[in-house]
C-alpha cells in the first residue's frame, strides 16, 4: 500500500531521517516507537507530506507522491491523520468538525455527511456530544472526535501521531480502545506511540527508530521479548 | 458674541468638515483593508521576491511619520513624476497606504496567532491551502483581530486631521479657518475635539457589539 524508499529529511544541517525504507501492507497495523527526537513523528508526517522529504520515494498505489504534479490534496483525502494536540476546529461544533471536509470536498451531501458523522460519533461513543463545541470536551473525548473526523473521509490508511501523549492518564484508555476497534475492523494504521502495551497487543509490526534510521523491526512479541540490537535493548529497558 | 452664538454659527461648517473626515476615513479603511490583505499574503509568502517588497513597504511606513508621507505624496512625487494629484486624492492615497501597512501586520499577527495545527488538520483532510485558510484559519483569526482593527479605525479617523497641511477641508482644517477669522479658538477647538470624540466613541461602541456577535456565533 505504501512503499517508502530511502526517505531522507533534513531541517537545515540537521539530518532527521536517513534513507529510511519500509513497506506498509494493506490491513497492517504498524507501530513506530523510539525516543523523543528520534525522527519517528517526522517520518509519519512525511507520509502525507505535512513535511516535505529531502530525498527518496514514497510510492502509494504504484505512484511516487514526491514527483511534481501529483495531486497532493487528493492523496491526503485517502490518508486520515490524528494529531497529538487533536487540532479540532474550535469555532465549529463536534458534528460540523466531522462533516466539514466531506461536504466541502464534495464527497457527500450535507445530509449524507451528517448521517455518517452521527454513525462515527456513535462508534467512538460520543453520539450525545454532536452539538457540543470542542472546548466543552475532555482531552480524551476531543481525540475521539478527531479520529471520527479523520474517518469521515473514509481513508484507506490512518496515521496517528502520538495520539495519547497529550492526554491525562485516565483518558488514554478510551482513545486506545477506539484505535483497537479500528484495527480489528481491518483499518491500515501507522501509529507513532509511547504506549508499549498498545504496540504489543495491536501491532502487526513494530519499528524502532533512533537517530533517523530504523534500528530494528519485527513482530511485537519478538521485538519486545527478544530485541537483537543493543540500542533497542537499552531503549526497551528504559521504557518497559 | 455669546459662546452659544459662536458655536451655532460654526456648526454647519464643522459638520461639513466632519463629513469630509468621515468620508476620507471610510474610503481609506476599505482601501487599507484590501492593501493589507494583499500585502499580508505577500509577506507570508515563501517566495522572497514577494515577501521582501511587502516587508519593506510595512517597515517604510512604520518608520516614517505620517505627516512626511502626506507631504511626500502631495508635494514630493509630482515634482519627479508628471502626475498631478488633487489634495483629496493625495490624502486618500497617503492615509490608505499608511493604515494599510498597519493592517498588514494586524492580519499577519492574527493569522500567525492561530496554531499551526489548525492548518495541518485542514490539509491532512485533503482541503487545499486556500480552503483551509478561508474555512478554518481566517474565521478564527478575524475574531482575534477585531480589537486591533477597531483601534486602527480610530487611528484612521484621527490621522485625517494631518490632511489639513495639504489644504483638505476636513474637520481640523475647517476649525482652523473659523478661529482664524473670529479668534475664538477655545470654543471652536473644544467643539472640534468633541466631534472627533463622539465619532470615535461611536466607532468603539460599534466594535463592542461586533465583538460580542462574533464571540457568540
Amino acid at each position: 500500500m505504501i512503499q517508502v524508499e530511502k526517505l531522507s529529511k533534513s531541517f537545515g544541517d540537521l539530518k532527521v531521517l536517513k534513507e529510511i525504507s519500509t513497506t506498509i501492507a494493506p490491513l497492517e497495523v504498524v507501530c513506530i516507537i523510539g525516543a523523543s527526537g528520534s525522527g519517528k513523528s517526522t517520518f509519519l508526517r512525511c507520509l502525507n507530506l505535512l513535511e516535505t522529504p529531502t530525498s527518496g520515494k514514497i510510492m502509494i498505489e504504484g505512484k511516487n507522491i514526491l514527483e511534481k504534479g501529483v495531486a497532493v490534496d487528493k492523496m491526503r483525502q485517502k490518508m486520515g491523520m490524528v494529531f497529538q494536540q487533536f487540532n479540532l476546529f474550535p469555532q465549529k461544533k463536534v458534528v460540523d468538525n466531522i462533516t466539514l471536509a466531506p461536504v466541502k470536498l464534495k464527497r457527500k451531501t450535507k445530509e449524507e455527511a451528517h448521517l455518517f458523522a452521527m454513525e462515527l460519533l456513535d462508534k467512538v461513543g460520543l453520539a450525545n456530544k454532536a452539538e457540543a463545541f470542542p472546548s466543552m470536551l475532555s482531552g480524551g473525548q476531543q481525540q475521539r472526535v478527531a479520529i471520527a473526523r479523520a474517518l469521515a473521509m473514509e481513508p484507506n490508511v490512518m496515521l496517528f501521531d502520538e495520539p495519547t501523549s497529550a492526554l491525562d492518564p485516565e483518558m488514554v484508555g478510551e482513545v486506545l480502545r477506539v484505535m483497537k476497534q479500528l484495527a480489528k475492523e481491518g483499518m491500515t494504521m501507522v501509529v507513532v506511540t509511547h504506549e508499549m502495551g498498545f504496540a504489543r497487543e495491536v501491532a502487526d509490526r513494530v519499528l524502532y527508530i533512533d537517530g533517523g534510521v530504523i534500528v530494528e523491526e519485527g513482530k511485537p512479541e519478538e521485538l519486545f521479548a527478544n530485541p537483537q540490537n543493543e540500542r533497542t535493548k537499552k531503549f526497551l529497558a528504559r521504557v518497559l | 458674541m455669546e459662546t452659544i452664538e459662536i458655536i451655532k454659527d460654526a456648526l454647519p461648517y464643522l459638520a461639513y468638515g466632519l463629513w469630509i473626515t468621515i468620508y476620507i476615513s471610510t474610503v481609506a479603511i476599505f482601501a487599507a483593508s484590501i492593501i493589507g490583505i494583499i500585502a499580508c499574503f505577500l509577506r507570508m509568502s515563501k517566495n522572497p521576491l514577494l515577501r521582501y517588497p511587502a516587508a519593506a513597504y510595512v517597515n517604510l511606513i512604520r518608520g516614517t511619520p505620517i505627516l512626511i508621507q502626506i507631504l511626500f505624496i502631495y508635494f514630493g512625487i509630482p515634482t519627479v513624476l508628471s502626475i498631478n494629484l488633487t489634495p483629496l486624492q493625495a490624502g486618500l492615497i497617503a492615509i490608505s497606504f499608511n493604515i494599510g501597512a498597519y493592517m498588514t501586520e494586524i492580519l499577519r499577527g492574527g493569522i500567525e496567532s492561530i496554531s499551526k495545527g489548525q492548518m495541518e488538520a485542514g490539509r491532512s483532510l485533503g482541503l487545499s491551502y486556500a480552503q483551509t485558510m478561508r474555512l478554518i484559519v481566517l474565521p478564527q483569526a478575524i475574531r482575534r483581530m477585531i480589537p486591533s482593527f477597531v483601534n486602527q479605525l480610530t487611528h484612521a479617523i484621527k490621522d485625517t486631521s494631518m490632511l489639513s497641511v495639504i489644504g483638505i477641508a476636513e474637520l481640523t482644517m475647517v476649525g482652523q479657518s473659523i478661529y482664524a477669522t473670529n479668534f475664538r479658538s477655545f470654543e471652536i477647538l473644544s467643539v472640534v475635539g468633541l466631534l472627533y470624540f463622539l465619532t470615535i466613541y461611536g466607532v468603539s461602541l460599534l466594535s463592542v457589539r461586533l465583538e460580542r456577535r462574533f464571540v457568540m456565533s
